[in-house]
């Protein structure tokens, strides 16, 4: 493995870092106040932290630092997660995201955005009020223990010089302390820190630099040399280091490798004190002597205190061996007695933790090429079957119902099979509707609207492509519905509605497609501005007569924008036709309804999967054609009497008393040149771009049948009016009809080569 | 302490014992056990914590079978290494007799 593939591991991680960083934040957010939350959207920046700086990311490590510190105040009960700290966190995560992407595929981020944010963030640590962002830059953090930021020790050497004087002839517990505080650190490595590579040597190395330190290995867990495995940890130490860096400077030291060892820092002095009285300890004999005499323990005492650590343990230490090392560390007894108290709960704490995280389903990583494979394998699976029953049925076999019997299985089987290598490109769509909360926070930001977004099915499995696909259209709308939906929180509140504005974004399935819903509680779509506009843009006359359902449309047509200007956001020429083609694309459909006064909602039905399709196979003068049954609303056998031509070429066909256009598939496929006659065929209803009703001639209906979709640009080149191919039980290529790009030419358009795909990507 | 028996046998430590090499080292003690050993640390340049847990496990092993374990011609860095990390092998080194 290569350095370019484990960092693309790393970006990898990131992602689902990041992705769980949102969610926590956000359940923060919503009054969630599990410690095991924090700790999780804690867990996150720090790994990112981690690996970017294992890859010398440093613009990523050192904003992941100042987050993780302000982070480390709220599981630390310092800050409290309020709406203001949660509003300032999640911008920070979309801060980091950007940053992630910057490492991965270059380009820049907004510096005066990420400092803004470091300020604040450090200011949040700090407990100082939050800078304003048009405020000079905010003066240095006073240096607080509780803040390591880059800047906490320079300006701790700045503001109180350390002197070089020494206490300890005085032996005193209290000048001892101001001086250099003593901390005691119990240090537990995990087998998994010397797998991953890490070295204690080396962290107990940089740990030495920090100040003078006395250590103590300990031992007793070594087993014989045979049982002994050799890349396990055994040994644990107990240091006592005396340093002026403070806590976090010591906890540093450590921080990449948190996650595999069990690791306990505390100050000795006072503090050590009053935890000790809190927890619910046995009395310690030793503990205020100890204190009286500090300054000159004796090694027996020593020896003393560490038989009583141990034998709270349960372990055997070989103290007497190592009594020497433990002089310096005759701090007081109850710190030991503490310590291993808390040493225990903490152990009981991350297996708690381990516990939770190992009830989430195991999972691998697998290259999406080999998914692709093994699905296309599958594809030609379904195809062989089919021909092979067809075979079988053509050969007429009746005798042998066993062969019979065993194709019966074997299609439910290879349909099965199917159906689980789909779900295995199948993913929930919550990576998408949390990229969709991040949208919302920064329009709402620039339009300076209040906006909620509510989730809700964000589990809804559907193909990977159509996810990725399904990003732009719905972050196009998003900022519709923000930036034009909702109104400003005056006159929202004028309205009688709460100045929060709500924006629902909502996935299920149904009936084998998946439906997504973005509603708004806005003001609905304006009518009478719709129609306005769509005169004076000549989309429609004057005087046409537009049911509200006819106008609400208006809006997906190209170049229709009603923003009254052209803002930063939407309004850009780029309009909700776009959004339209782009659902078509993927074989989907877009409606909108709206109630004015009360808001819009779109509701969009896509296909679970791009790889099978559901179709209608056809005849067209001799051809086999499939017809998406999503686009087919029903089909009927045409009557001479309900036929009525119209101008030259056209003709109508009159259903239920309205009239709908007739499409001869074969004329404009060039299949045949003279006029099909309606009363021989079949006309399939279908509903087409812009929401009217066709009607498409064929010559018969076959059946329908789930048909895997090839592509046909792939293996051929694009042809106008045709979306895909598929190979169908005979061996035969079948073409998939693209309704859309038929029905349009059938407008007089002729077929063109950038027409829309429609039912297959 | 360095016996002169003929039971007595020696180890040469290689330079690097990292995570990679402390099966190996592992492996290799258990094939000399049971008998007199003088370990020679002088070309360790770099030791890590695990290798030295097997080595501490073995000193502990040989001292169960009554023969004798001992550091002879120590580096610098092995040295420095062991008092960092708190591992006291001061009664393992070889005294001159």
């Amino acid at each position: 493995m290569d350095m370019n593939e484990i960092k693309e591991i790393f970006f990898q991680e990131c992602e689902e870092q990041l992705a769980e960083l949102e969610s926590g934040l956000l359940r923060l957010n919503d009054g969630d106040r599990d410690p095991e939350t924090v700790n999780a959207v804690f867990r996150a920046v720090h790994s990112i932290k981690g690996g970017a700086g294992a890859f010398g990311l440093d613009d990523l490590v050192s904003f992941a630092h100042v987050f993780e510190t302000t982070l480390d105040c709220v599981r630390s009960n310092k800050l409290e997660p309020n709406q203001e700290v949660l509003k300032v966190m999640l911008k920070s995560a979309d801060v980091l995201a950007d940053l992630t992407n910057v490492a991965r595929d270059g380009g820049s981020v907004d510096q005066a955005r990420s400092k803004q944010l470091i300020r604040e963030l450090e200011a949040l640590a700090n407990g100082s009020p939050l800078p304003t962002a048009s405020a000079a830059p905010a003066p240095v953090p006073a240096a607080k223990p509780a803040a390591p930021v880059a800047a906490a020790p320079a300006a701790n050497d700045q503001g109180f010089m350390p002197v070089a004087f020494s206490f300890d002839e005085f032996g005193g517990d209290e000048s001892d302390s101001a001086d250099q505080p003593t901390y005691e650190v119990v240090f537990k490595p995990k087998s998994d820190l010397y797998t991953k590579g890490n070295e204690a040597t080396l962290l107990l190395r940089d740990l030495s630099r920090l100040g003078e330190m006395s250590i103590h290995c300990d031992m007793s867990n070594l087993p014989p040399l045979e049982e002994l495995d050799p890349e396990a940890a055994y040994f644990w130490w107990k240091i006592s280091i005396k340093t002026d860096k403070g806590e976090d400077a010591v906890r540093s030291v450590f921080e990449f490798a948190e996650w595999d060892c069990d690791l306990e820092v505390s100050e000795v002095g006072d503090e050590s004190a009053v935890v000790a009285s809190d927890l619910p300890m046995q009395p310690v004999p030793f503990d205020l002597s100890a204190l009286d005499d500090e300054g000159d323990a004796s090694a027996a005492m020593a020896e003393e205190q560490e038989n009583l650590a141990s034998a709270q343990r349960d372990e055997a230490v070989a103290a007497a061996e190592t009594a020497s090392n433990v002089l310096q560390m005759a701090g007081n007894a109850s710190r030991a007695a503490s310590e291993s108290a808390k040493n225990a709960a903490a152990a009981a704490a991350q297996n708690n933790a381990q516990q939770a995280s190992s009830a989430v389903a195991p999972t691998i990583r697998v290259d999406l090429d080999r998914v692709d494979r093994l699905i296309n394998l599958v594809g030609e699976l379904v195809i062989n079957q089919a021909m092979l029953s067809q075979s079988v049925i053509e050969n007429d076999n009746n005798g042998t119902s066993s062969i019979n019997m065993g194709l019966e299985e074997l299609q439910q089987l290879t349909r099965e099979i199917q159906d689980s290598v789909m779900a295995i490109r199948a993913q929930p769509v919550k990576p998408v509707f949390q990229r969709m909360a991040r949208t919302v926070r920064e329009i709402a930001d620039i339009t300076g609207k209040s906006v909620r977004l509510v989730t809700e099915g964000e589990n809804t499995e559907v193909d990977k492509t159509v996810i990725d696909k399904l990003a732009e259209p719905l972050t196009h709308m998003i900022r519709n519905a923000v930036d034009h939906g909702l109104e400003m929180p005056e006159k929202r509140l004028a309205a009688g509605k709460s100045a929060e504005g709500t924006v629902k974004l909502t996935a299920k399935h149904r009936s084998g497609r998946i439906v997504i819903e973005l509603s708004d509680d806005g003001a609905g779509i304006n009518r009478t501005k719709v129609r306005q506009k769509a005169i004076d843009n000549d989309l429609i006359t004057a005087d046409a007569n537009l049911s509200d359902e006819e106008i609400d449309n208006l809006i997906f047509h190209a170049g229709f924008s009603t923003a009254d200007k052209v803002s930063d956001l939407s309004g850009r020429g780029v309009g909700m036709d776009v959004v339209k083609r782009s659902i078509q694309a993927l074989g989907g459909r877009i409606n909108i309804s709206s109630k004015p006064g009360h808001g819009s909602t779109f509701t969009m039905s896509l296909p679970l999967t791009l790889a099978v399709l559901d179709g209608m196979v056809v005849t067209v003068a001799g051809q086999t054609l499939v017809v998406p049954l999503t686009a087919i609303v029903e089909t009927l056998q045409p009557e001479a009497a309900a036929i009525h031509s119209f101008g030259a070429t056209q003709r109508l066909i009159s259903i239920r008393n309205s009239f709908c256009p007739l499409v001869d598939v074969g004329r404009i496929l060039n299949f045949r040149s003279t006029q099909a006659n309606p009363v021989e065929g079949v006309a399939l209803l279908v509903e087409s771009e812009g929401g009217g009703q066709r009607a498409l001639m064929v010559d018969a209906i076959q059946g329908q049948r789930q048909v895997v979709i090839k592509s046909l640009e792939a293996n051929y080149t694009h042809v106008p009016g045709i979306a895909a191919a598929t190979i169908l039980g005979d061996g035969r290529v079948a073409l998939i009809l693209d309704v859309d790009s038929v029905v349009s030419a059938s407008r007089g358009h002729s077929l063109q080569l950038e027409a829309s795909l429609a039912a297959a990507g | 302490m360095a016996s002169k028996k003929a039971a007595h046998k020696s180890l040469s430590l290689p330079p690097i014992l990292d995570l990679n090499e402390a099966s190996a080292l592992r492996g290799k003690l258990v094939a000399l056990r049971g008998n007199s050993l003088v370990v020679d640390a002088s070309a360790v340049e770099r030791v890590g914590a695990l290798c030295l847990q097997v080595l501490m496990a073995g000193a502990r092993s040989w001292e169960e079978d009554k023969k004798s374990f001992t550091f002879t011609k120590v580096s610098d860095a092995f040295t420095k290494t062991t008092q960092l990390i708190g591992v006291n092998i001061d009664h393992l080194m070889a005294k001159e007799i």
